[in-house]
């Protein structure tokens, strides 16, 4: 044990990253790789009725041009293959921004020209691009992988009716897009029938499951490396289209091809969150208890996929409430197909929170009051305890720190030259999930660890906080061990999604890396040439690259000397399940909002969360940081456009599609609980990517109710609505 | 991108030869919006004609007090100019409230006056815009108009000017210098641009081979008081969605002297002249910059998108103005 876990290690790989010594996807160097570029739709609903690709294929560099034509004919892959069809498989357009031909070149400036000279003609119907357009009622969809879009608890409607106080409103947000800063990538390299993928993927053995599937081949055929990733947000958990056509192109040209989105093109086939209506009714006792909850709400879906991805976790299990009645519909639009973005209870959970802070002013409540006579330590599901849960440390904690008990209730009450002041806050919480992995650690005759295991590091910093583990466990400097993760070859490891990382895989690395020492340890004790020979293994102890005698400390032996001596290099795997769960904390935001210009500023932020054990204070307060930032983003500006008459995006660039600066971020102050949640076999974690932001927006627009008494329900808030 | 020839331009003569020789053949500047513009495949042009190597990089004091600005000076040293600082600090601030520090460390001054719009439909070359294809019609009428015009627009086009520059240079009165085969001319910047009309396409007074070699700023005591206010839908790095270049004198609580432009609301800086009649001579006062405000706006006219930039622009003339009060600049 050397505690580095829970300490605010540095990244590991952040030399590499800023000096740009490390490699994404699209940096690997592939020989005698061509470039493709895709031509996409102008029409959003129709068919393809005429493309000419003449003048293309006579552009310099240009060594092919595919269309459905030319495709082999593919099989659609399921979840989480989030598009329900495969492009270039025939004539049907389903949206604006869909593949409908891939021009390879020997340049990506010849493949991007001559893209722009393939001559598409299409017979188009008018589209449907916003739920107010959609022209239809909303209906239930299936359950979406085994969960029903349709929850119940209690009696709902009977408890509203009676409740002593009633809250009623609707929220709603715009599609937006999660805009990583890398590119979508993809480098696809047969040799036969075996395929190598440089891929930007949050799971490289989801895309080579998806991929196996869509070329009707066995998995083992097909490895996936994806060492780093520039941001993905859920964005790259998916496998999307371009992966498949690019894969499919290159086996046709029997050339290895290079395909990186353009910014303009990751607006239309690498998903999005969905624009979103809620409807939601509340019940509630004088005293501000919770008796029912109503809610309905509306989702993009497309005629071609029905998967509601923004749910409603949070008003089902946040507060205690014994009735409950959820239902999340959605309506069929001529758009590209939703996904998962970070957070996608965030959606929904604005609503919820929203409507709390109202039901606050109705009542008279101050609203963390309010929160906590609604707090609970029952899964609201299941009826069980929750092993640990510090929301109410987390309140007083975050709390104190803002000075919230300072604050004049009145709203529109605190001026400050021209601008109003607001305080608002809101309760965050997310599920996280927990997927079976596999990790191996080997020991080689320089005494230094490989910890392998076919997971990816989004930024997240998991490599370095697999190092952590791995160096903790074994007894070394973390300069001593080294991770390799993001290739399909390793041991088995799933999505860096759902929250799901750290409570995936810490155990496994744990484990793999303690039978590691023990084996270590048992050849050091067994080992005549050891000053440990014949020690108890008990009685051993592990430092700094060092085997100890726990009593008499000047008996030592080095996991180099012993590993060199046994000749060769000690190899185990480690696999421990663990259990999904959820993470919890809270924020305070302070806004100003310029009395005559309406423009709102968040100036201050406050969280605290309960996380379980925190594993990198460095790398949590990271996320905590960009979940801040993302929900400024949520509740101030980011709005994906649509034109309702072409139902083409109006705005897919950084220019237009406006995601907060660094002016438009305060300084944020991250408090962690910090206390080991003693159901988690991640040593004490939970997952936590997703909880912080999931209250921002929320936070931000209770705070400009305080500050103006105007209740924005509708994202982003901006200025025009405050004027 | 497609193909196209590359010139770097020793000095003004040739640069100008070329351009009118060559067919189809376009100055670079900085390239911020040109080559943006050539990915897109908006602008399409044969040859580029590199003019940031020519010597025309000064910013210099004029006899009668005014300053004579280099076109090839780049947006951020200009900003930084003492002279500028000091004289027309609404300049300054201008620039600093457009674009990134990267991008103004690139851009020029003649770029950035004969920059093109952002209109989103001009970059889709999938819809109709009578910019980029006279006679196709305009897609932002019917369509997304949050950023357009409010003034000066017509029924063939709604564009905007993005620069924040250009507003204040309006405010400043302002005279550009164009140089071409031809020889010289001087044209007042307010006389620059234009409005869309039937001819949106055509958006300067510009003919495709004259070069901006200077922009001159007369003798001007009221810009000593000055101040640019960009609204904008965040902190920074954004277009404006109405920006007010002002300058204002009070003595005796009477306005002595005002400039007053707005920006993000026309196809071109829009100087305030309406505004400034109400105002010269007029009480300094709240219900003034307000009765000023209105009677520039009178004219203006909205879209479903863009209707309360009306209101937003009133409210920011006045905010600007009070500001120049309330901050002793103006006395
Ligand atoms: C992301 C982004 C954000 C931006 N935000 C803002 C903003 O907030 N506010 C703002 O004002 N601007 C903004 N800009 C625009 C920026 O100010 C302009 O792109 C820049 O000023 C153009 O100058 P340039 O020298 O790069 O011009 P270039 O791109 O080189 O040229 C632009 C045009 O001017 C012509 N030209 C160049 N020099 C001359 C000359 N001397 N004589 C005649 N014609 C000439 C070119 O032929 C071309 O048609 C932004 C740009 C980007 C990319
Ligand atoms: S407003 Fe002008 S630039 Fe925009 S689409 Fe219409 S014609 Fe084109």
């Amino acid at each position: 044990m050397n505690g580095l876990v829970g300490r605010p290690v540095e990244r590991v790989e952040g030399h590499a990253k800023v000096t740009g010594t490390a490699r994404y996807p699209a940096d690997d160097p592939v020989p005698g790789a061509l470039h493709g570029f895709l031509v996409t739709s102008t029409v959003a609903r129709g068919e393809v009725t005429d493309i000419d690709t003449s003048a293309a294929l006579g552009h310099p560099g240009v060594v092919a041009v595919y269309t459905h034509r030319e495709m082999p004919r593919l099989t659609v892959p399921p979840f989480p293959y989030p598009k329900g069809f495969i492009p270039l498989q025939g004539t049907a357009i389903h949206h604006a921004g869909q593949p409908v031909a891939i021009v390879l070149a020997e340049t990506l400036e010849q493949a991007q020209e001559a893209a722009s000279l393939v001559q598409v003609r299409y017979r188009s119907e008018p589209p449907r691009a916003v739920i107010d357009d959609a022209g239809q009622q909303p209906y239930l969809p299936p359950p979406f992988r085994d969960r029903p879009n349709e929850f119940t608890r209690g009696d709902a409607s009977r408890a509203l009716a009676q409740a002593e106080v009633r809250v009623e409103a609707h929220y709603s947000s715009p599609t937006r897009h999660h805009n990583p800063i890398e590119p979508h990538a993809t480098t696809a390299h047969w040799d036969g029938d075996r395929l190598t993928l440089h891929e930007t993927t949050q799971g490289v053995n989801v895309t080579r499951g998806v991929v196996a599937t869509a070329f009707g081949l066995p998995a083992d055929r097909i490895r996936v490396l994806a060492p780093y990733l520039g941001g993905g947000f859920g964005a790259k958990g998916p496998v999307w289209p371009h992966t498949i056509v690019n894969a499919a192109a290159a086996r046709l040209a029997r050339r290895p091809v290079r395909l990186v989105l353009s910014r303009a093109q990751m607006f239309t086939l690498t998903g999005h969150r969905a624009e979103f209506r809620q409807h939601l009714k509340i019940g509630a006792t004088r005293e501000g208890r919770l008796t029912a909850i109503v809610e309905t709400t509306t989702a993009q879906l497309t005629t071609t996929e029905e998967s509601i991805f923004n749910e409603s976790d949070s008003t089902s299990t946040l507060y205690t409430c014994p009735n409950v009645h959820i239902r999340q519909e959605g309506v069929r639009l001529d758009i590209a197909t939703s996904s998962y973005m970070r957070s996608p209870e965030t959606t929904a959970h604005f609503g919820l929170e929203t409507a709390l802070d109202e039901l606050s002013w109705v009542l008279g409540v101050d609203p963390l009051e309010l929160r906590r006579r609604n707090h609970t330590d029952i899964d609201q599901e299941t009826g069980l305890r929750i092993a640990s849960k510090h929301l109410l440390d987390c309140y007083t904690t975050a709390a104190d720190a803002f000075g919230w008990s300072r604050r004049n209730p009145a709203p529109g009450a605190t001026r400050d030259g021209d601008e109003y002041i607001g305080w608002g806050m809101a309760t965050e919480a997310h599920t996280f999930s927990a997927i079976p992995a596999t990790a191996s650690v080997t020991i080689g005759l320089d005494g230094k660890a490989v910890l392998r295991i076919a997971t990816q590091d989004i930024g997240t910093g998991t490599r370095t906080i697999i190092c952590q583990i791995g160096a903790d466990a074994l007894g070394v400097p973390i300069t001593d061990v080294h991770a390799v993760i993001g290739d399909s070859a390793l041991p088995n490891a799933s999505l860096s999604a759902a929250s799901a990382t750290i409570a995936s895989i810490s155990g496994p690395v744990d484990r793999a890396a303690r039978t590691a020492r023990d084996t270590v340890v048992g050849l050091a004790v067994a080992d005549r040439r050891s000053p440990l020979f014949g020690v108890p293994v008990s009685d051993v102890e592990t430092r700094h690259g060092h085997l100890i005698h726990t009593r008499d400390q000047a008996r030592r032996d080095t996991y180099r000397a012993v590993v060199s001596r046994a000749g060769k290099p000690v190899e185990t795997t480690g696999s421990v399940p663990n259990v999904p769960g959820h993470s919890y904390g809270v924020v305070f935001a302070e806004v100003r909002v310029h009395a005559r210009l309406g423009a709102v500023r968040v100036t201050r932020v406050v969280t605290a969360h309960d996380m379980g054990r925190v594993m990198n204070r460095r790398t949590a307060r990271g996320q905590v940081l960009g979940g801040v930032t993302w929900g400024i983003g949520h509740a101030l500006m980011e709005h994906t456009v649509y034109d309702r008459a072409t139902a083409r995006v109006v705005n897919p660039n950084l220019s237009t599609y406006l995601v907060p600066v660094c002016a438009d971020v305060p300084s944020v102050e991250t408090l962690f609980v910090d206390r080991p949640d003693p159901s988690s076999t991640a040593l004490g974690a939970r997952g936590f990517g997703e909880t912080p932001i999931t209250g921002v927006p929320a936070a931000i627009g209770n705070a400009v109710y305080h500050a103006t008494g105007r209740r924005v329900r509708d994202l982003p808030i901006t200025q025009d609505k405050l004027l | 991108m497609r193909p196209f020839g590359y010139v770097s331009a020793p000095d003004v003569a040739t640069a100008v030869r070329v351009v009118s020789t060559e067919p189809n053949a376009k100055f670079l500047g900085g390239g911020t919006n040109l080559v943006d513009l050539m990915r897109e495949g908006v602008e399409r042009p044969d040859t580029l004609v590199d003019v940031t190597g020519l010597p025309l990089t000064a910013i210099e004091e004029l006899p009668g007090g005014g300053v004579r600005i280099g076109a090839l000076v780049r947006n951020a040293r200009l900003a930084a100019d003492p002279l500028i600082r000091s004289r027309y600090p609404v300049l300054s601030r201008a620039l600093l409230s457009g674009a990134s520090a990267q991008l103004r460390n690139v851009a020029t001054v003649g770029g950035n006056l004969v920059q093109r719009t952002r209109c989103p439909y001009f970059y889709d070359h999938a819809s109709a815009c009578n910019k980029r294809e006279p006679g196709a019609g305009c897609d932002a009428i019917g369509g997304v108009n949050r950023n357009h015009a409010v003034l000066g627009a017509s029924e063939h086009c709604i564009a905007t000017h993005p620069s924040d520059m250009a507003v204040a240079l309006a405010a400043l009165d302002a005279v550009v210098e164009l140089e071409s085969v031809r020889g010289t001319r001087r044209v007042p910047l307010l006389d620059l641009h234009r409005l869309p009309g039937e001819t949106p396409h055509v958006e300067t007074v510009l003919t495709a081979d004259e070069l901006i070699t200077a922009v001159e700023l007369p003798h001007l005591p009221v810009a000593a008081a000055s101040h640019y206010r960009k609204v904008r839908d965040r902190a920074s790095y954004a277009f404006a969605l109405v920006s007010v270049a002002a300058a204002l004198h009070v003595r005796e609580g009477v306005v002595t002297d005002v400039r007053l432009a707005l920006g993000g609301v026309a196809a071109k800086p829009w100087r305030a002249h309406q505004a400034e009649r109400v105002l010269l001579g007029a009480e300094a006062t709240e219900e003034v910059f307000l009765r000023a405000a209105d009677a520039e706006l009178a004219a203006a006219t909205g879209l479903p998108d863009n209707t309360f930039k009306i209101e937003l622009a009133r409210r920011t003339i006045v905010a600007t103005l009070q500001e120049l009060l309330t901050d002793g600049s103006a006395a």
